[in-house]
């Protein structure tokens, strides 16, 4: 690994060269700084976040390493903070700094006119040029750019690799190795994948997007999303078929009443354990995957997500959109604070402390130096492969609110066979057309 | 005779009294039920401005498969609580009329469950019910067969384990509720009723339940209306699924209003359901009406 910037932005040179984007309390708190209540007040910069168990973590070195005297710093970790965020919002209220799961969201509340327009800050603070130019385009809506993307996800294949090296299986690089390797493990009396739904349904676009742009083929996915091609194209169906399939036969999860009741904790023990082998899951389990694999005793790995033609191709999106409330007391004090979780220094910090993934911005990977080399190498590649053009879309990222919904809700149907594959992509393009001439999915940078 | 002052002050005063309720009902109720009823003409995503869109969602509803299955499942979720839970609690209610000692033991073990938080029970029994881990997987380690199943895992059983647990939790209040009714049937009746040689279960029939019809009907039609209310449960051990076996209106609604920025169409759904309510309510004042002791 060369010391030098390989930068999470070599991904948008490419998307750069290419043009621009085509069209479109419970709660704990962290206070640095000055005080304030949980709603804005001059002097003080208040953000709602989720509460779950790395961002405490977050609030610390986000917070901590916040030092300007002048404007506090209120972080609330809040449970259902989304919902709470949009009615907050709606009542002309809310946190001064507006964290969302999704473009998407943040896309409703720049229609609504809730959220400070960000280009004279991104100006200010030189967001173009640190942020990688297709994240940027994310957040734009009728030209003006309203929110910034966070947390860098990626599907990739992880692996039980004590399993692996024990029946002599090398990690595929190809749908026909994976399917070859998925038989062999399934011969052994070992689960193939290790999935469940019950924690987060959402389980079901994590499987879709890896098998779309990997098998489908990620130009058929473009193609799809910019509304010249359709999701009935024979890849993406056939892609959607051997998810199926691999449902069906129990390859998932052990069998899909398992996968429907299987939590998250409970299905990384038995990747662990080596009751499983495989886990298709994105970018964010490097957050706690080691302490699973460290209670077994084994080791893990990752490869990216086999595809068609065996090259790496990696299904790139965000994990978070954050945007200005424009109900906020003091937005420049509140964009200073953005401009600070997007400090090159706190994303590095976030990476290594707290196991989060970077935004999409310029890293210095000697600041990382301290990670997992096995982390450190997905960067490296995801960057290389976007280089070359190897990237996918996660369904989250791209898609419109209500397509979205449709593709994870009514994917169940097809698994239960009671929908055809064609059937539900031929449902899911009609909705997307809608929210496309809607102006309601996030734009999409050319390839 | 009471002067017409001392009536008028009384009645001012039973209003000052009465007033407090009433600006809450309105605050907390009518002023929200009148603007979902507003919002349900219009294409409100939740935030910014309400368009006004006529019946456009009305008409939207009527074709709307999704929300039929949904609703099908709450008729199939009301004839399960209008069966299962009275069933147990009638039989459980009129034999522990007749315990003299530990009764009250029996009562707060029935009771127990019902004070429970609906998270907490729902996310208990869905451990509970996991096939490896939970019942069944001990049942399977002491070769007992059967018990393989997931049940929150399949179509067919997903709706139904769902409101078996729901029924965990209620059918001990409703027994109770049912055996302080019956505390209040004279006991010469059911002397009468043995005199002329009829057992406990005509007994039951004839002497006990006509006794308590008033509240068995009020709370048939309460369990009917909180029928159409049911959401904790489901979203907690199945979030409607799988494949939307286990969809009722009020995980739809929600999925709708917050997973679809579609407001204005949760509201128009919102609109439907409450008619039904409001029909079933009609239904029971016409009976009223009509002389039934209800």
């Amino acid at each position: 690994m060369k010391a030098s910037r390989i930068s999470m932005v070599s991904m948008g040179l490419v998307f750069a060269l290419a043009g621009c984007a085509t069209t479109s309390a419970s709660d704990t708190a962290t206070e640095s700084g000055g005080s304030g209540s949980s709603e804005s007040a001059e002097g003080v910069v208040t953000m709602w976040i989720d509460d779950n168990m790395v961002n405490p973590c977050f609030a610390d070195v986000v917070g901590g390493s916040w030092t300007d005297q002048e404007i506090g710093l209120q972080i609330e970790l809040k449970p259902q903070w989304d919902s709470l965020t949009k009615t907050a919002v709606a009542a002309g209220a809310g946190p001064d700094i507006i964290m969302t799961p999704g473009v998407s969201y943040t896309a409703e509340f720049a229609k609504a006119g809730a959220l400070v327009p960000l280009d004279e800050y991104s100006d200010l603070y030189g967001w173009g040029a640190s942020f990688a130019p297709w994240s940027m385009a994310m957040g734009v809506s009728d030209g003006t750019l309203y929110s910034l993307q966070g947390e860098l996800e990626t599907m990739v294949l992880w692996y039980n690799k004590t399993v692996f090296e024990e029946n002599g299986i090398a990690a595929p690089t190809s749908t026909a190795e994976l399917n070859q390797v998925a038989d062999q493990l399934s011969g052994l009396g070992i689960q193939p994948f290790a999935s469940g739904n019950v924690d987060w349904q959402g389980v079901n676009e994590w499987l879709l997007s890896s098998v779309w742009s990997a098998q489908g083929g990620s130009d058929n996915v473009y193609a799809a999303l910019n509304g010249s091609g359709s999701f009935t194209s024979p890849s993406i169906v056939e892609a959607t078929a051997q998810l199926t399939e691999w449902m069906q036969t129990g390859y998932i999860g052990g069998g899909l009443d398992r996968y429907y009741t299987t939590p998250i904790d409970d299905y990384l023990v038995q990747l662990a354990q080596g009751e499983a082998a495989m886990n298709i899951e994105g970018s964010w389990r490097f957050e706690n995957i080691d302490q699973f694999f460290t209670e077994a005793g084994s080791e893990w790995d990752w490869v990216s997500f086999p595809t068609a033609d065996g090259e790496p191709l990696f299904s790139i999106g965000t994990g978070s959109s954050w945007a200005l409330n424009a109900n906020g007391a003091n937005p420049d004090a509140a964009a200073a604070v953005l401009d600070h979780v997007f400090d090159a220094a706190t994303q590095a910090a976030l990476v290594v402390q707290c196991g989060m993934s970077p935004s999409p911005i310029t890293l210095d990977m000697a600041d990382l130096s301290s990670i997992d080399d096995r982390q450190s190498r997905l960067y490296a590649e995801v960057a290389a492969a976007a280089e070359s053009g190897s990237y996918g879309y996660l369904t989250w990222s791209f898609w419109g609110p209500k397509s979205n919904t449709y593709l994870v809700q009514e994917i169940e149907n097809v698994w239960a066979g009671t929908m055809s594959e064609t059937e539900f992509l031929a449902g899911l393009d009609a909705i997307f057309l809608e929210e496309l001439e809607a102006g309601d999915v996030p734009p999409l940078p050319l390839r | 005779m009471l002067s017409l002052d001392y009536r008028q002050k009384m009645k001012v005063g039973a209003w000052g009294f009465v007033l407090p309720i009433i600006l809450l009902h309105a605050f907390a109720i009518v002023i929200p039920a009148g603007a979902g009823i507003f919002y349900s003409f219009t294409s409100f995503s939740g935030i910014g401005e309400a368009n006004w869109i006529g019946l456009e969602n009305y008409s939207r509803l009527i074709g709307d498969e999704s929300f039929h299955a949904a609703l099908l499942n709450n008729l199939k979720w009301l004839l399960f609580f209008w069966t299962v839970p009275f069933s147990l609690a009638i039989l459980a209610a009129s034999l522990l009329a007749q315990v003299k000692r530990g009764a009250m033991l029996y009562r707060v073990v029935f009771f127990i469950p019902y004070v429970l938080p609906s998270v907490v029970v729902g996310s208990l029994w869905r451990f509970l019910l996991h096939p490896d881990d939970g019942l069944p997987g001990l049942a399977s380690t002491l070769g007992i067969p059967g018990f393989e199943l997931a049940l929150l895992g399949r179509s067919e059983t997903a709706l139904w384990t769902v409101a078996f647990v729901d029924n965990w939790h209620y059918w001990g209040f409703l027994a109770a509720i049912l055996l302080v009714a019956m505390q209040g049937v004279s006991k010469e009746l059911y002397e009468a009723a043995r005199l002329d040689g009829a057992n406990y279960f005509h007994q039951l029939i004839h002497v006990t339940i006509p006794g308590i019809r008033p509240t068995l009907l009020f709370m048939f039609l309460m369990t009917g209306i909180w029928s159409f209310l049911v959401f904790d449960y489901v979203w907690v051990m199945t979030g409607g699924g799988p494949a939307g076996s286990s969809e009722v209106i009020g995980t739809f609604i929600y999925r709708t209003a917050f997973q679809n920025f579609e407001v204005g169409y949760a509201a128009a759904q919102g609109v439907a359901v409450a008619s039904i309510a409001i029909t079933i309510l009609i239904l029971f004042s016409l009976l009223r009406k009509r002389g039934w002791e209800i």
